[in-house]
């Protein structure tokens, strides 16, 4: 082994220059015929040239000018304390400087790094003290002849060194370390860095040491401390000199002592004796333990206890030097990962810390693995003293631990983005929309919803059939609405209120906001007092008003009369209270088809006296709609005198007509056969009975009053003939009395009148078949009958629409069957005189048209022909 | 005639009176010389307006000659949604009975 081996071409130039720029590999490359024989070139990486240089300051500890002087009494004369003084100063300033050059080299991202950081800091201090004696004091040295030459003990010294390859430890030959070192994790690597630093160091003897020691009283303490030399230790430890083990492990304060720890056990209780029996001062200890107490607590107890002040100023030194961060995150080592995050990065580029083994790349490479040197820190010194399976079981927990710290680092990288109130605000928002979305939550199932998206509501009603409870939500869309609201309301607060506070109280302030909302628009007006004005509210719904025209009663009950006349002497119709009440009516019909779909359950029992409240409720509700609707369609309403009844007039509307289906759906069977009883009364003023007139010319009506005709018997018609249907055969001769008292002429031109009529006699007819009806009700339909073909029989000729080439007339011919079927042999043959021509006609039409033109025609008149017994074929 | 209970349903806004005319024919009067006569079909309160089967006349001043000729461009349309902010006037076809 080669003690005096510095290679000192190769060390001057990173010596002289600490701020350099290193390159890790420069010693690669300059030393490969050396690192040959082990294949350092594979897995070395260089860090032991860089620490070569940077230990270069031991060179003159041990081999400095003194060191001959200083071979007397080992450790006697130790002042620390005194040397330290003198040159703290230089060294404070030192730090200072190259605190403010490197700032962020304080964080520590791994264990090397931190245990080396004292040394990286010091150095530069030490580089300018040191420089000249190392220049002097070192002999050439590759830094790897022992490799060579004592390549076992040295390697296993170096991993045990470290800690982390304990199985080198136990197994006291295994492979050279550099090589098996990188190999396996990152960690290992990592440990392989600093160790290999100290394979390129001597091995002191005693002498030298104790020389050592004085030139270093010369010099800063710390640089002493600062300046690893692991290998040295160990390998004379292993070569039985644990008393100069001790002392350069001593003296060389921090770096060793991690080491020292995490050596063999032998070493421990030599190390301990050692403590025990030296007579050295105690200054020295201090310096040695400071960095133990920081870097590795629970190995503080075998660092002895005496803290005399130089301990003190040493500690400060060191802690200058080791700023607070690394030993922050010695003792809190989840929270390197964070410090490392913020400080960890920046602290690479920065020159001086290359100077430093930590910014290696391999190092760098840790970086990543932040959590793994703090670990391994506290780990080297313990596992030492650990069992096999202890130290497996440990390193598993503690990559266990670092693996969950790293995840923990991940996953917290963004914490702490938002503030509380930011959240507060965030939720709030949501809150706000959720409210303004839904409205207030309680007023879901009420007319709120309707209101708010009717066409939604009501499709969905219809797509997904009845509620079987009118009070469950409506879809499940209200459902899980209903559900989220709720349980944001109910249970979230009741489940979480502490925690949940904040959120309790926005949610209370929300909901305020949100009645206060509701609130406002009701009183559309604010009077402040004293205030000239009215402040008014508006919103989509209800706009402002730009009119403000009083409800007063009397006034519109001035008013309308007035206008009402005005139109009346217009065009003798009052077309805007008709219009008016139109939309009375629809208004009343969608508030009934509202209410219908608030219909309570029916009670189930007489029990259950709520349901029946309800229900009663309901129905008087429901009651007084209706009372509403029918004053509003006023069918009792006395026409003025020339005047159409206010109901049939509703129904010259396309919209009155439209709403003749709902209205019936929503009246009592005896508010229909009324409504029925009227139109009939009033037919011939229905506007498509009066203004539908058959003409015997071609003129054809105009297609707004077609299009009407086409809605009344869709939508009046239909309607009509439903409520028809049921009537018994008295009614049914009561219509046919009622329609014989008005302008059966009038009615009978018109297509919709024939339809009435053909309606009114096909329903006795039915009943006829059906053997209903009873002889006192036929007596009164025969005379019925026989009264109203009287009146008919002048218009007959005239009830075909158009000429005959037309051709629409076939409701006629249904009509004229109608007729012949109720008619007696008598009436048959009159019937058959009054629309001979018509018939004839027809026929010979049909002769000139092709086939499948004339053929349906035919087939009209057939309907007729054999109502009466004949056949159109009799006549061709 | 005039019963109480109509009262319910008298003016209270302007755009009442526009409720009567609900699936009437109107004409509007649009901005930009145009005008409409359709089935009204719906309205808010923005005067946005729903017409259905609407014939759209747009009244072109031909300055080409100097006598500023008036041609009319209309077409028709089967449903029309226009927005409010461009309606005039509305008004009830004047109908004859």
């Amino acid at each position: 082994m080669s003690f005096f081996g510095f290679d000192t071409p190769r060390h001057n130039p990173a010596a002289t220059g600490f701020s350099q720029v290193h390159n890790p590999f420069a010693g690669l490359s300059g030393q490969d015929n050396e690192g040959e024989a082990l294949e350092f070139e594979d897995t070395y990486d260089g860090l032991g040239d860089q620490l070569e240089e940077t230990n270069d300051a031991f060179n003159d500890d041990t081999f400095g000018d003194d060191s001959a002087a200083v071979k007397g009494p080992v450790g006697k004369d130790f002042d620390f304390f005194g040397q330290t003084a003198k040159v703290s100063n230089a060294i404070e300033e030192e730090h200072v400087r190259f605190q403010r050059q490197v700032p962020t080299a304080r964080v520590a991202q791994s264990a090397a790094r931190v245990a080396q950081q004292p040394f990286s800091q010091t150095v530069p201090a030490a580089a300018s003290y040191n420089y000249p004696t190392q220049s002097v004091s070192k002999p050439a040295r590759s830094g790897y002849e022992k490799y060579s030459q004592e390549p076992v003990e040295e390697l296993q010294v170096d991993a045990a060194l470290w800690g982390v390859a304990p199985k080198k430890h136990t197994a006291p030959a295994p492979a050279p370390a550099p090589t098996a070192v990188p190999a396996p994790t990152q960690t290992v690597f990592y440990a392989a860095a600093p160790s290999s630093a100290p394979a390129g160091r001597k091995i002191l003897s005693l002498e030298e040491v104790e020389a050592q020691m004085r030139a270093q009283a010369k010099r800063p303490l710390h640089q002493a401390a600062s300046s690893p030399a692991p290998p040295q230790p160990q390998v004379q430890l292993h070569q039985a000199h644990p008393q100069m083990h001790y002392e350069q492990s001593y003296q060389y304060a921090h770096p060793v002592q991690p080491q020292v720890n995490a050596q063999a056990d032998d070493l421990r209780p030599k190390e301990h004796s050692y403590h025990l029996g030296q007579t050295q001062p105690q200054p020295v200890y201090p310096a040695q333990t400071q960095p133990v107490m920081i870097l590795q607590r629970p190995q503080s107890k075998h660092a002895p206890s005496p803290q005399p002040p130089i301990q003190h100023s040493v500690h400060q030194r060191q802690q200058s030097a080791t700023p607070a961060q690394p030993t922050q995150i010695l003792q809190n080592p989840n929270r390197l990962s964070g410090d490392a995050a913020k400080l960890g990065i920046p602290s690479h580029p920065t020159p001086p810390t290359q100077i430093n083994p930590p910014t290696h790349p391999v190092h760098r490479q840790q970086d990543s693995f932040h959590m793994h040197p703090s670990q391994m820190m506290v780990h080297p010194s313990l596992l030492g003293q650990f069992s096999e399976e202890d130290k497996v079981a440990y390193l598993d927990q503690e990559a266990k631990r670092a693996k969950r710290n790293h995840k923990i680092y991940q996953m917290s990288r963004d914490n702490g983005i938002m503030t509380p109130q930011d959240k507060n605000f965030i939720t709030r928002i949501q809150l706000q929309q959720l409210v303004a979305a839904t409205g207030n939550p309680n007023e879901h199932g009420t007319d709120e919803a309707f209101a708010e998206d009717f066409y939604y509501q009501v499709h969905n009603q219809i797509q997904g059939g009845h509620r079987q409870h009118p009070s469950q939500p409506l879809n499940n869309f209200a459902q899980t609405y209903l559900f989220q609201t709720g349980s944001r309301q109910g249970g979230l607060r009741r489940q979480h209120r502490g925690p949940e506070n904040h959120m309790q109280r926005m949610e209370q302030q929300v909901q305020r906001a949100v009645e206060a909302a509701k609130n406002k628009p009701k009183n559309k007006q604010l009077v402040i007092e004293g205030s000239l004005g009215k402040i008014s509210f508006s919103n989509a719904k209800t706009p402002k008003p730009l009119l403000n025209i009083k409800r007063n009663d009397s006034a519109s009950e001035a008013n309308r009369p007035g206008s009402a006349h005005r139109t009346h002497t217009l065009n003798g119709r009052d077309r805007k209270s008709e219009l008016r009440s139109i939309e009375l009516v629809y208004t009343t019909l969608m508030k009934m088809e509202d209410h219908d779909r608030i219909m309570p359950p029916r009670p189930a029992n007489d029990i259950d006296t709520k349901a029946i409240h309800d229900f009663i409720a309901w129905n008087n509700e429901a009651q007084a709609l209706n009372q509403q609707l029918w004053k509003a369609l006023r069918v009792h309403d006395r026409p003025d005198s020339n005047n159409v009844h206010p109901f049939i007039a509703l129904l010259s509307y396309s919209k009155g007509m439209k709403a003749m289906q709902r209205i019936f759906r929503r009246t009592s069977q005896e508010q229909r056969i009324t409504i029925l009883t009227l139109i009939v009364v009033n037919f011939d003023t229905l506007d498509v009975v009066r203004n539908a007139q058959a003409t015997t010319g071609e003129m054809q009506l105009n297609a707004a009053m077609r299009e009407n005709v086409e809605l009344f018997s869709a939508s009046v018609m239909s309607t009509l003939f439903n409520i028809m249907n049921e009537l018994e055969l008295n009614l049914v001769a009561g219509v046919l009395g009622l329609v014989c008292s008005r302008n059966v002429d009038v009615i009978a031109k018109s297509r919709i009148g024939v339809a009435m009529l053909t309606m009114i006699l096909s329903r006795a007819e039915i009943i006829k078949q059906s053997s209903g009806g009873t002889a006192d009700a036929w007596h009164s339909w025969d005379a019925t009958y026989m009264q109203f073909f009287n009146l008919l029989e002048p218009t007959l000729p005239h009830v075909f629409p158009g000429t005959v080439n037309s051709g629409d007339d076939i409701y006629v011919w249904q009509f004229l069957a109608a007729i012949g079927i109720e008619a007696s042999p008598d009436q048959q043959s009159r019937l058959v005189l009054a629309v001979k021509d018509r018939v004839m006609d027809t026929v010979t039409l049909a002769k000139t048209l092709p086939q499948d033109l004339a053929t349906p025609r035919l087939q009209n008149v057939n309907l007729f022909m054999r109502s009466i017994g004949l056949d159109v074929e009799l006549l061709q | 005639m005039a019963e109480v209970g109509h009262e319910g349903n008298s003016v209270s806004e302007p755009l009442d009176l526009v409720r009567l005319l609900l699936d009437e024919v109107v004409c509007v009067k649009l901005r930009g010389d145009r005008e409409l006569k359709g089935r009204l079909h719906a309205y808010d309160s923005h005067c946005n307006l729903v017409l259905g089967e609407v014939e759209e006349t747009i009244y072109v001043v031909e300055d080409e000659d100097e006598d500023d000729e008036i041609k009319t461009v209309s077409r028709k349309s089967e449903m029309l949604f226009v927005r409010g902010d461009s309606v005039v006037l509305i008004s009830p076809q004047s109908r004859s009975y």
